[in-house]
């Protein structure tokens, strides 16, 4: 990790604390936009901090830790894809995301069709767990046949949001609905293989961001955890000093640090290539193991807390239905594994 | 740089330009179908082929990265050492099974407390193919080394030792050994103990293989009777015996485990192969199966890659290693027990197993019973979970007020 990506990383954990565990979505909006922290992945030559898909890990994953109600995900793969678009359009647009207009981008595959009708390409199907639309004035969509990526301004006719409420409160989800929507041709970013290979890089940072995220909560989770058994007294002793419970956090710490390694050995295997082979499977490997295990981690931790893990105004359920929830985002869930196999049975 | 072995110059190069030269080099020198070879062989067998690997690599100078500057072979940044094991494990060549504890923990433990006469006599030997083997253990001194009673009196200059040492693998082949024994009271119970060296053609000596469930015997029992060792074979100071004997287990040092992640990551190939054989490549639950401990297996080669990474930039916590290993021998464990129910059947059919080479042979119900040994041996996985929860988590120690009932 670069020098100054340690100083961004350190002091975007001193702010988050700060503001305290899943503080409310606008001001923490406002502290990510004022902060720059939309920048830290676009190219220095147009305006960024050149940090690259390893300096938006380090903040997904802070973003995690804090479990931070804030759509940074969904905005920066919109802000990558413009980064990526032709450059005669290109300097305006990451201009306008990055000081804040929010366009959005959706965390699961759904779909879209694009077809032509009429002589116009037309969007028709339903954009899923769609974070915070209500507050973007576009939606970036990739058609379920990455035959096209384009911007959508959510205020045209035949767009329909419904706000879909999910167990974590820490994110506001929404379907997004395209009745035979047109498409204008200076918002379409790529077309045909272009789009294919966006699409691609596209998944991949989601699958890293997801994986990122999960690492940062599952970490912040495991500490908590921690000291909670630290406190907490029963027969006379802390909890920590029984046997049964320290084996059982060594094995989460074993689980986490083994999810952080290889996230981290999948980022540097990247790199800038998001077009190498491979690419994909080591951003798929990424994902599934970090939101296994946080879902996995998640699920202890409220058993090691006991009654006090089942109240409200205890955050061990935030950090719970967070891990489920990214579990369930990214790519059809259950493809993971077969394509890692699948890619291990290819590549022989 | 092929076949360098000058003793004095310190090795720095480009990894890369090494790995070309190191893959290039072992093409032409692993030798050929060893595996068969190795396969339903006995022990004297096995003993002569991994004498002749020794003797090539310390020729190229591959078989002492890790020494310091100025030994054949010796000098190699562990980036460079890093390189060379990712080359053995991706040329799939024969394990140096039989030398490990003469090439880390004997070599090791010499170079950081031996005296110039120690490191003069001992260190050259190794070189030229001394075997050594451990006397750590012993039937009542296992995951709890401090307590061991093996018991060793000075009389004039000469120390008499008796008593029994166990899982000392290929005692029965070796030279030497590194003896850890009871000088004095145990208080505290890592206090009293000295560390000798042992020639094990020593008069009182006797070496008993011990029978596994594999049916082989690459471990034995020492047994030491009125057994004489000279007091120059100290090592360190009477009563140090503890702090020496860390920095054997010490020695290794995280790049076995770069090696054994990559034979691992290699041998998915060995499961993806058994899935076509037995007819059942398609089956989408194995299919599952196989996915999962494929990102379980990449996770075992980053923690490696990551702790090595860490202790060049002298980053290494406390606990670090115990993770390492923890993760491999858990993942070890699944890779085998996936080999083991896809081999079905015929995979319950005895068969020979391959001596030397990684812990995923394809002789799958062997592998399975052998990968008790990383989770058992070299600090068991109870152990590594204590040390992670203790000195990673800051959780408390065990209570030591128990009294036996």
């Amino acid at each position: 990790m670069s020098e100054t990506l340690h100083q961004l990383r350190e002091s975007a954990r001193h702010v988050l604390a700060e503001l305290g565990l899943a503080a409310a979505e606008p001001s923490t909006w406002d502290l990510v936009t004022e902060l720059g922290w939309l920048l830290v992945a676009v190219p220095e030559e147009l305006g960024g901090l050149g940090q690259g898909l390893s300096g938006a890990c380090a903040f997904h994953t802070e973003l995690g830790r804090g479990l931070a109600s804030v759509p940074y995900a969904s905005a920066t793969l919109a802000i990558d894809a413009v980064c990526r678009i032709g450059a005669g359009r290109r300097a305006d647009w990451v201009q306008r995301l990055t000081a804040g207009e929010y366009v959005c981008t959706p965390l699961s595959d759904s779909t879209q069709i694009a077809r032509v009708a009429a002589g116009k390409l037309t969007l028709r199907g339903v954009a899923s767990a769609v974070p915070s639309a209500d507050k973007a004035s576009h939606i970036l969509v990739c058609s379920s046949a990455a035959d096209c990526v384009a911007l959508v301004p959510l205020d045209r006719a035949g767009v329909q949001l419904t706000y879909r409420p999910t167990w974590d409160s820490t994110r506001r989800l929404f379907d997004v609905h395209f009745t035979d929507v047109a498409l204008d041709e200076p918002l379409m970013l790529a077309r045909e293989t272009d789009a294919q290979a966006l699409c691609r890089a596209l998944s991949i940072q989601r699958d890293l961001a997801l994986a990122a995220d999960s690492v940062g909560g599952a970490g912040a989770l495991l500490e908590r955890t921690v000291d909670y058994l630290q406190t907490r007294r029963q027969f006379a002793r802390p909890l920590a000093l029984f046997q049964a419970l320290k084996h059982r956090c060594a094995d989460l710490k074993t689980q986490l640090a083994a999810a952080e390694a290889l996230l981290i050995g999948s980022l540097d295997r990247i790199g800038d290539s998001l077009d190498a082979p491979g690419a994909e499977a080591a951003a798929k490997a990424a994902k599934y193991l970090a939101c296994s295990m946080y879902a996995s981690l998640a699920e202890e931790a409220l058993q090691l807390h006991g009654g006090i893990g089942m109240t409200v105004e205890h955050p061990c359920h935030l950090f719970l239905k967070r891990a489920l929830l990214n579990q369930q985002l990214g790519r059809r869930p259950d493809c993971y594994e077969p394509d890692l196999a699948d890619a291990l049975l290819g590549g022989l | 740089m092929i076949g360098e072995g000058s003793a004095s110059m310190t090795q720095q190069q480009d990894p890369e330009l090494l790995r070309l030269g190191v893959r290039a080099w072992l093409e032409q020198n692993v030798p050929r179908n060893w595996r068969a070879a190795m396969t339903g062989t006995g022990q004297d067998t096995f003993v002569r082929a991994q004498r002749e690997w020794f003797a090539r690599l310390v020729e190229a100078g591959y078989a002492t990265p890790h020494w310091p500057a100025g030994w054949p072979g010796g000098g190699r940044s562990l980036a460079e050492q890093k390189v060379i094991y990712e080359e053995v494990a991706r040329a799939d060549a024969p394990r140096l099974i039989l030398y490990f504890v003469a090439l880390y923990h004997a070599a090791c433990t010499l170079m950081e407390w031996g005296t110039p006469e120690q490191k003069g006599r001992y260190l050259p030997a190794i070189i030229q193919g001394d075997i050594w083997c451990q006397g750590f253990s012993e039937p009542n001194a296992g995951s709890d080394l401090a307590s061991l009673r093996t018991r060793a009196e000075l009389r004039g200059d000469r120390y008499v030792v008796n008593g029994q040492k166990t899982w000392s693998t290929m005692a029965q082949y070796a030279d030497r050994c590194l003896l850890l024994v009871r000088t004095g009271a145990s208080q505290p119970p890592q206090g009293g103990l000295t560390y000798l060296l042992l020639d094990m053609r020593s008069k009182g000596v006797s070496v008993r293989p011990i029978a596994q469930i594999t049916g082989d015997d690459e471990f034995g029992e020492i047994f030491l009777d009125d057994v004489e060792i000279p007091i120059e074979n100290r090592v360190g100071r009477e009563g140090e015996g503890w702090a020496v004997a860390q920095s054997t287990l010490a020695s290794e040092r995280g790049l076995t485990l770069v090696e054994l992640t990559q034979r691992m990551r290699c041998s998915l190939g060995r499961i993806a192969a058994l899935m076509q054989e037995r007819g059942c490549a398609g089956d989408q639950a194995l299919r599952r199966d196989l996915g999962r401990l494929v990102a379980k297996v990449d996770a075992a080669c980053a923690l490696a890659d990551r702790y090595l990474t860490k202790r060049i930039s002298g980053e290494e916590a406390p606990g670090d290693a115990s993770i390492v290993k923890l993760w491999y021998s858990r993942t070890l464990r699944e890779f085998v027990a996936l080999g083991l129910r896809i081999s079905g059947l015929p995979g319950q059919y005895r068969e020979d197993f391959t001596r030397g080479g990684s812990q995923e042979t394809g002789n799958w119900a062997v592998d399975f019973m052998n990968s008790y040994n990383w989770t058992i041996a070299g600090g068991s996985d109870e152990i590594q979970r204590n040390i992670i929860a203790e000195r990673m988590l800051g959780m408390p120690r065990e209570p030591k007020t128990w009294t036996a009932p």
